[in-house]
């Protein structure tokens, strides 16, 4: 067997083994399913219970044809959203009707009321009073039903026809179309593309921190007890180095494949909704180019440190390049032509990561895929060649981290 | 076999030199380690002992002059026959004694079968074949630098290069080793010892490199040069005047006691001799001849070449 191939199988055996990497294989995709899933799901997730729900119209003219509109909503289940009650009383006061329905919302015998109330200029005042001012969506359901009853009620004021009536008042819905080469358009919603590129961004993120990771840990042990001496008495430094990249690869896209399995398997054909397979090949040729570019310059940094603390303040460094595509995400996706995006693009450590999030939202022209293909390539060589010298030489020096100085002999010698 | 053994000079370390910016770690030395011989380079901290034994396993390039094995340049094929022990010991904590082992077997081109059969024997040499599955960081110290050097060993190598290897080992393991190292020589390997403990390289070593502030000091056969710069003195105990053991010619220096004196001799001078001219003069009690400790010719050559 190649030397190299004895050193990845004994990277990736001896890692695989250990209760840590056992821990963050199940532990991080709880991690970020609670992250990035739970809030979203719990928005979406609506009380599936049946809401009592009062009305209190003082004007007199809405309550009839809003308890009809609100009694007939119902859930996916068939199950009406609502029970309307009336809570006006010709007989009480307004005020004494309010503190009383006040009192019921307390109580908890009704989960709100609406208070209708004539305006100025003949438009109604309109509020929902309940326990909880944050339910957006409820309240969105009772603003557009009082909506539909209000239109209604003034259309019919004007002896329109009810057909016409219905036809205008129909709310209807702008999607949102991706225009693609030749015509083409692509009806994938905004989420699903946003969903899509973000999963392939938090995973490159995530198996590039984990691998670097794993990577320096392992050349600062072997540094410190001098293993390396013996290693290196045994192999070339390339072989090392090849053997070390590709066993800790293998074992990093081998997580992100137990994880995809993990989710697939959990949440079944709910989680292939979320991917827009249109630019899979061309994001997973970006993914691996990031991939190996911010292995190779782990190398390179992992072999000058030579302890723990020191491989971690690094580490940090490199993992904040990391973040940043994470932080311009959002304004990249609300505009994939921004110049900053484009910047971004053809910057190595950065262009995976915004390359994956452009190519699902925009028609990117061909030239700039190969121009920033050619860049990666050309960043992946120059790095690689680097980090070998630096490797070469930093794996048998000791103390502090080298000066730039130094380095820079390091690699006109190496 | 045997003839190869006996007319090449196995490991050749042409002028070899290392320099670092401000320093010159390794300052042009030559030796050869024969097959058959334990070779020991000696030194002080820091002499340069390390630099010398990281340039011969090709973990450093040297700044000049080569390292030559049966003639040809240092390649992968002499990295599979040789074992290393560093100085400082340590080895993958998390991982079982066996993997280790096996892997170690596999970074010389041995096939995994084949190491861990020669891995197993070697584990019960040492008798810690019951630690075989065991994770390295729950075995004791000195069972942890048995597996040490057993992952030197256990590819067979033609060469093996030793640093310090004695270190944290008990008497009674001491002795394995010591056989083992024996048994190696005598089955025509080269073995290269690096240590400052003398008494042990008197012991073992065939031939010794001495090397200070990277430059040679002394090398060669060790008994020749134990005759070389040994010196030539005796112990007398005894009762009477000494003091005129001073005019004699060929005594080079007194230190007398009040029974008990050390005197250095001219170094062509028998013994015997002046063994005669004591007899008639003084009452002797006890007579010895002082044989030169490494030890000391060792410290007497370092304060002499630092002058």
């Amino acid at each position: 067997m190649k030397k190299y191939l004895v050193i990845a199988k004994w990277e990736f055996l001896e890692k695989v083994k250990t209760k840590a990497f056992l821990i963050s294989l199940f532990l991080t995709p709880l991690i970020i399913f609670v992250f990035s899933f739970l809030p979203g799901k719990l928005a979406q997730e609506e009380d599936k219970n049946i809401k009592v729900i009062g009305i209190l119209d003082s004007t007199q003219i809405y309550f009839q044809h809003l308890s009809e509109k609100l009694s007939s909503l119902a859930f996916d289940t068939k199950q009406p959203r609502f029970l309307v009650i009336n809570l006006y009383k010709k007989t009480v006061s307004v005020s004494k009707l309010m503190s009383e329905a006040n009192k019921d919302v307390l109580e908890k015998k009704i989960a709100g009321y609406i208070y209708i109330v004539q305006g100025p200029a003949t438009k109604p005042l309109v509020e929902y009073r309940s326990l909880t001012v944050g339910n957006f969506q409820e309240l969105d359901i009772i603003s557009t039903s009082f909506n539909d009853v209000h239109h209604k009620i003034e259309f019919t004021k004007l002896n329109l026809d009810p057909e016409i009536i219905s036809g205008i008042t129909k709310s209807i819905e702008v999607k949102s179309i991706k225009v693609e080469e030749e015509g083409k358009v692509s009806d994938t919603d905004f989420l699903t593309k946003f969903m899509t590129s973000y999963v392939f961004i938090i995973l490159l993120m995530i198996t590039i921190i984990s691998s670097g990771g794993m990577l320096i840990r392992s050349l600062v042990e072997e540094k410190s007890n001098r293993l390396i001496e013996i290693l290196i008495s045994s192999c070339s430094p390339n072989d090392l180095l090849t053997g070390k990249v590709l066993g800790l690869s293998l074992l990093s896209l081998f997580q992100v494949a137990v994880w995809l399995i993990l989710a697939l398997a959990f949440m079944g054909s709910s989680v292939v909704t979320f991917i827009n397979f249109d630019n899979i090949p061309l994001i997973l040729v970006y993914f691996i180019l990031g991939f190996v570019l911010y292995t190779s310059l782990f190398v390179g940094v992992g072999s000058v440190v030579t302890t723990e603390q020191e491989s971690q303040q690094l580490t940090s460094y490199l993992s904040l390049i990391i973040l940043l595509p994470i932080v311009i995400a959002i304004p990249v996706m609300q505009n994939p032509d921004l110049l900053l995006a484009k910047i971004f693009s053809y910057f190595p450590l950065t262009s995976p990561a915004i390359m994956i999030l452009r190519l699902n939202n925009v028609s990117i022209p061909l030239y700039e895929i190969i121009a920033t293909l050619v860049i990666m390539l050309i960043s992946i060589y120059i790095t690689i060649w680097f980090s070998a010298r630096i490797f070469r030489i930093g794996i048998l020096s000791y103390g502090k981290i080298p000066s730039f100085k130094q380095i820079s002999t390091w690699l006109r010698k190496g | 076999m045997f003839l190869i053994f006996k007319n090449s000079n196995m490991l050749e370390i042409i002028n070899l030199r290392k320099e670092y910016s401000a320093t010159t770690a390794v300052d042009d030395i030559t030796f050869k380690a024969e097959a058959g011989k334990i070779f020991g380079l000696l030194g002080p901290n820091g002499a340069g002992k390390t630099t010398t034994i990281r340039i011969i396993l090709d973990i450093l390039k040297p700044t000049s002059g080569e390292v030559r094995f049966y003639g040809k340049a240092i390649d992968n094929e002499f990295l599979n026959k040789t074992g290393y022990l560093p100085e400082e010991r340590g080895l993958y904590k998390k991982s079982r004694v066996i993997d280790i082992i096996r892997y170690f077997a596999e970074l010389k081109n041995i096939p995994a079968a084949q190491g861990i059969a020669s891995g197993i024997e070697w584990l019960n040499k040492f008798d810690i074949i019951q630690y075989k599955d065991r994770k390295l960081e729950e075995l004791s110290k000195g069972n942890q630098q048995k597996i040490q050097f057993i992952t030197s060993i256990l590819h067979n190598p033609d060469i093996l290069i030793l640093d310090e290897p004695f270190s944290g080992f008990d008497p009674i393991n001491q002795q394995i080793v010591k056989d083992i190292l024996i048994d190696f020589v005598n089955s025509g390997k080269i073995i290269i010892l690096s240590t400052h403990q003398m008494e042990l390289a008197e012991k073992l070593c065939h031939e010794i490199f001495l090397i200070d502030n990277g430059k040679e000091v002394v090398s060669g056969n060790i008994n020749e040069v134990r005759k070389r710069y040994g010196k030539n003195s005796v112990k007398v105990e005894f009762t009477g005047d000494i003091s005129f053991v001073n005019s004699l010619p060929y005594v080079l220096e007194l230190n007398a006691y009040n029974n008990y004196a050390e005197v250095e001799l001219r170094e062509n001078t028998p013994p015997n001799v002046f063994l005669q001219d004591l007899i008639n003069r003084i009452e002797i009690r006890n007579f010895n001849i002082v044989e030169a400790t490494l030890n000391k010719i060792f410290i007497d050559l370092i304060k002499k070449s630092e002058g």
